[in-house]
């Protein structure tokens, strides 16, 4: 027996069942590199540990370092940044402008990476139970808030009881639901919490990391009052915050980790993508925190600008309503379905800066993805028949309705001309984000009542809070209105899954059983682009988190 | 009264739009749990009367109120965009109002030649120009191509007066397209009027220089219906424009105004309007009694 083989048992003893069969999957090539880290990290193994293992397998380039900005410390780095939608409160904040505020200066437990792994921050390691319904957090020793309080359990205990507490107005209520209650969250000692769930739930590391933005840990005192003290733990201090026109931030010295390369960041805030590529153009900003393909062109084929280019599972769903109407029945679901073209979807919606979708969740950027289901691609021919099937061969009419927003507009026309070729007329209704989500309630949401529709879904690690909002039985966000007992069974199997084989073999079958059924068209997934001034470099390619502590010109 | 109407109409209307504050600020994906609980902080979930009642009990001496979204004072946020649409408005007038009494005048007197359909036909062909178009080109053409000019309008914190006008020089510019031809048609309109009118003729005849007949006669009439022209524009100066701040990246009234409606922010938006509706009331006012100081007979005639 081999020196590293003794060394791998020894660390198997100690592992425990999930553990260890995340290592078997490793072995036997059902897990690539990537996934092994990333699934390790969620089991709260070690970077080192899955290194080690990593390296003995001979994945040896998977526990490379990601690369890092060799720059000097110094320089200001100036970013062209959507105007926050209003005050900068954690608890309520919930679109990019403002979390990109909060960002610079809060830190949450662990920190989604690009290869969607989790990398701890203020939590140095985790832990569970053998089921996966109890997590214990280590708390890193020594952070100090702005304010000159020392990070304790304490702390994190009321951040978290403060986000998933109904009395509360929390954006981040909805991602709670079902799985951590107010009060369930323990002190163990100073630096170590436990969260016993309300059920077990193996991706819960995911729902206290940056993937639930709201997530930011703040000191337990914590009245609402963060713009006025803006105290966290991060990298930047603030220096200077103007509502609804800029902020300014400069280096922590007081940062736990290695200090934050730019001297200060500078932001300004933008009502309108254009001006912000205007301001790039002329030199007045160094970066854009996001661009979109449809509108970008100037900047994506302007040499002076780098595309820091973010692989996402950031997506349009288009709902067909599966209780009334013509999509009842799933065969003229799924000959919608295959009236598209997604070649031509992600050519012509974004110039091929997106992957195709495969009309599930499970984006291909998810290791548990199981990419031996076949792709659907169109065929009008069989779109046809099945339409002939369904009774309506004749074709029929139908209303699309959607949202105002990004590529959604463009995107629906091409729905239409690709649907007119097996008969189907669209008549589109592209209405403001406020009419389209309406209350968001059933009976008074165009989104939730429309027939047939088309609604956004930002980036998310795990692919949790896709398969359940949008598509379980009772789901909230439901717009499909698809009720299946198989579909629900699996979905809760899969929430419950920590390890790797099982949530593999569980996406199978929930990616057959929607392809067959076909409640919602995943025809895409984008991906994030953040054009930067070419010499800018450090800045970690994480969709939708702008994180600016390495970033430095070259 | 006037002001108190367009509060009612302000508020009311207000309702008709989609969605509530506590979605505004939680996102359409919020949970209605959530959602309620920040309409309740916020009072929004009391009876319209009873909201509207408290607002204007309190705008009438004096306290806009807090934003529903920022969940800070609001005159804060109105004071420093009317500052800003103000310098803006200011800096247009400017070049505009001479630039275009001048274009007419000077048109008026060569009426039917050459000179007059070039300004003429200059005048009406850049006021159809959308400002996001002629914005757009300008920004390209001298803050990009030539860089001769900021292309934002904001200029940095401290900056001294005339750094200030040069950073709106740009962003003017769309809006003196847009006024030119509105302004030196009325103005030629007017002149044409005063040239052919009976004192005209009597000016000349009784052996006046023509330039104290220009001057003296015919400007001070021809000049009357350009003034109430003017006066109706202060308040488009001022809360209009929406484009020409977002484009130039500006914290004007018009944009205020516009992000309050569309996040239900109501004292943001009654304060913003009201802001508009007074400078409109005023403008109007200033322009009475400017054409009350021009023309005699107006006075004259109100005596008799």
């Amino acid at each position: 027996m081999s020196d590293s083989q003794r060394t791998i048992d020894a660390w198997r003893r100690r592992l425990g069942a999930l553990d260890n069969d995340l290592i078997d999957e490793l072995v036997a090539g059902r897990v690539d590199r990537r996934g092994f880290l990333r699934h390790g990290s969620m089991l709260g193994l070690s970077l080192p540990l899955l290194g080690g293992i990593a390296t003995a397998f001979g994945a040896v380039d998977a526990v490379s370092t990601p690369a890092r900005a060799a720059g000097n410390p110094g320089g200001a780095i100036r970013v062209a940044l959507t105007v926050p939608a209003g005050a900068i409160d954690p608890v309520t904040i919930a679109d990019n402008g403002g979390l990109t505020m909060l960002l610079q200066g809060a830190e949450f437990l662990c920190v989604l990476q690009p290869d969607l792994t989790l990398k701890p921050v203020l939590a140095t390691s985790w832990t569970h139970n053998e089921d996966g319904s109890v997590w214990t957090f280590k708390l890193r020793p020594g952070v100090k808030f702005q304010s000159g309080g020392t990070l304790k359990a304490e702390d994190v205990i009321a951040s978290i009881d403060r986000l998933c507490d109904p009395k509360n107005a929390s954006n981040a209520l909805s991602a709670f639901k079902g799985i951590l209650s107010p009060g369930n969250t323990k002190k163990i000692d100073d630096l170590t919490v436990e969260f016993r769930l309300d059920a077990p739930y193996g991706a819960f590391p995911y729902v206290v990391s940056s993937d639930n933005y709201n997530c930011v840990i703040l000191p337990a005192s914590y009245k609402g009052d963060f713009e006025h003290a803006w105290d966290g733990t991060g990298p930047f201090k603030l220096e200077k915050y103007t509502p609804k026109v800029g902020a300014s931030f400069v280096r922590n010295p007081d940062y736990w980790g290695p200090k934050a390369l730019p001297d200060r960041t500078e932001f300004t805030f933008f009502t309108d993508v254009q001006p912000q590529i205007l301001a790039l153009q002329g030199g007045q900003v160094d970066l854009i925190e996001q661009l979109q393909v449809s509108g970008g062109q100037a900047i994506l084929n302007d040499p002076r600008f780098e595309i820091i280019r973010e692989k996402s599972t950031g997506h349009e769903q288009v709902h067909m309503r599966c209780d009334t109407g013509p999509f009842a029945d799933k065969r003229v679901r799924r000959a919608l379905a295959l009236s598209l073209s997604r070649k031509l979807l992600v050519a012509g919606l974004f110039r091929n800066l997106a992957v195709i979708g495969n009309d599930s969740p499970f984006a291909p950027a998810f290791p548990m993805t199981d990419t031996s289901v076949p792709q659907r691609e169109q065929d009008l021919a069989q779109a046809k028949e099945l339409l002939q099937a369904a009774g309506v061969g004749k074709g029929f009419n139908v209303t699309l309705t959607t949202e105002r927003y990004i590529e959604i507009p463009d995107y629906a026309v091409l729905i239409k001309n690709f649907a007119s070729k097996v008969g189907i007329d669209i008549t589109l209704n592209v209405e403001s984000q406020d009419a389209y989500y309406g209350k968001a309630q059933f009976g008074q949401s165009d989104w939730l009542d429309s027939t047939l529709g088309i609604t956004d879904y930002g980036n998310r690690g795990v692919p949790n809070v896709f398969l359940r909002a949008p598509l379980l039985s009772d789901g909230p966000w439901n717009g499909a209105h698809f009720h299946n007992k198989t579909y629900d069974g699996l979905v809760n199997q899969y929430g419950r899954a920590a390890d790797l084989g099982a949530q593999r073999t569980l996406a199978k079958q929930i990616q057959e059983l929607l392809l067959d059924e076909t409640p919602i068209i995943f025809a895409y997934f984008y991906d994030y682009l953040v054009p930067v001034k070419k010499g800018l470099t450090g800045i970690p390619p994480i969709a939708n988190r702008l994180f600016l502590d390495r970033a430095t010109f070259t | 009264m006037t002001l108190a109407l367009l509060s009612v109409l302000v508020f009311a209307g207000g309702q008709l739009l989609p969605g509530d504050v506590g979605r505004a600020v939680l996102g359409p994906l919020a949970d209605a749990r959530a959602v309620a609980v920040l309409d309740h902080q916020l009072g929004v979930d009391r009876p319209l009367p009873v909201q509207y009642w408290e607002w204007i009990s309190r705008f009438v001496v004096g306290d806009m109120g807090m934003s529903y979204i920022y969940r800070a004072p609001v005159a804060p946020f109105v004071a420093s965009a009317l500052v800003n649409s103000l310098k803006l408005a200011a800096v247009a007038f400017v070049i505009v109002v001479p630039l275009a009494i001048a274009g007419g005048v000077t048109a008026a007197l060569n009426v039917g030649r050459w000179l007059d359909r070039v300004i003429t036909l200059t005048g009406l062909s850049a006021t159809v120009v959308p400002e996001f178009v002629s914005g757009i080109v300008l920004i390209l053409v001298f803050g990009v191509w030539l860089n001769v000019f900021p292309i934002t309008a904001a200029s940095p914190p401290g900056a001294g007066l005339l750094t200030q006008i040069y950073y709106l020089i740009l962003p003017s510019a769309p809006l003196v397209l847009v006024l030119f031809g509105y302004i030196a048609r009325m103005a030629r309109a007017g002149t044409v009027t005063a040239l052919e009118a009976d004192y005209t003729r009597t000016a000349v005849l009784k052996g006046l220089p023509y330039p104290t007949v220009i001057w003296r006669h015919v400007l001070r009439n021809a000049l009357l219906p350009t003034i109430a022209v003017i006066a109706t524009q202060a308040g488009y100066l001022i809360g209009g424009l929406i484009v020409v701040e977002t484009l130039f990246h500006y914290q004007g009234v018009g944009g205020l105004i516009y992000g309050a409606a569309k996040s239900h922010d109501f004292p943001m938006l009654e304060a913003g309007i009201l802001t508009v509706g007074t400078i409109y009331v005023f403008s109007s006012l200033a322009a009475d009694l400017l054409s009350v100081r021009l023309n005699p007979l107006l006075r004259f005639g109100a005596r008799s």
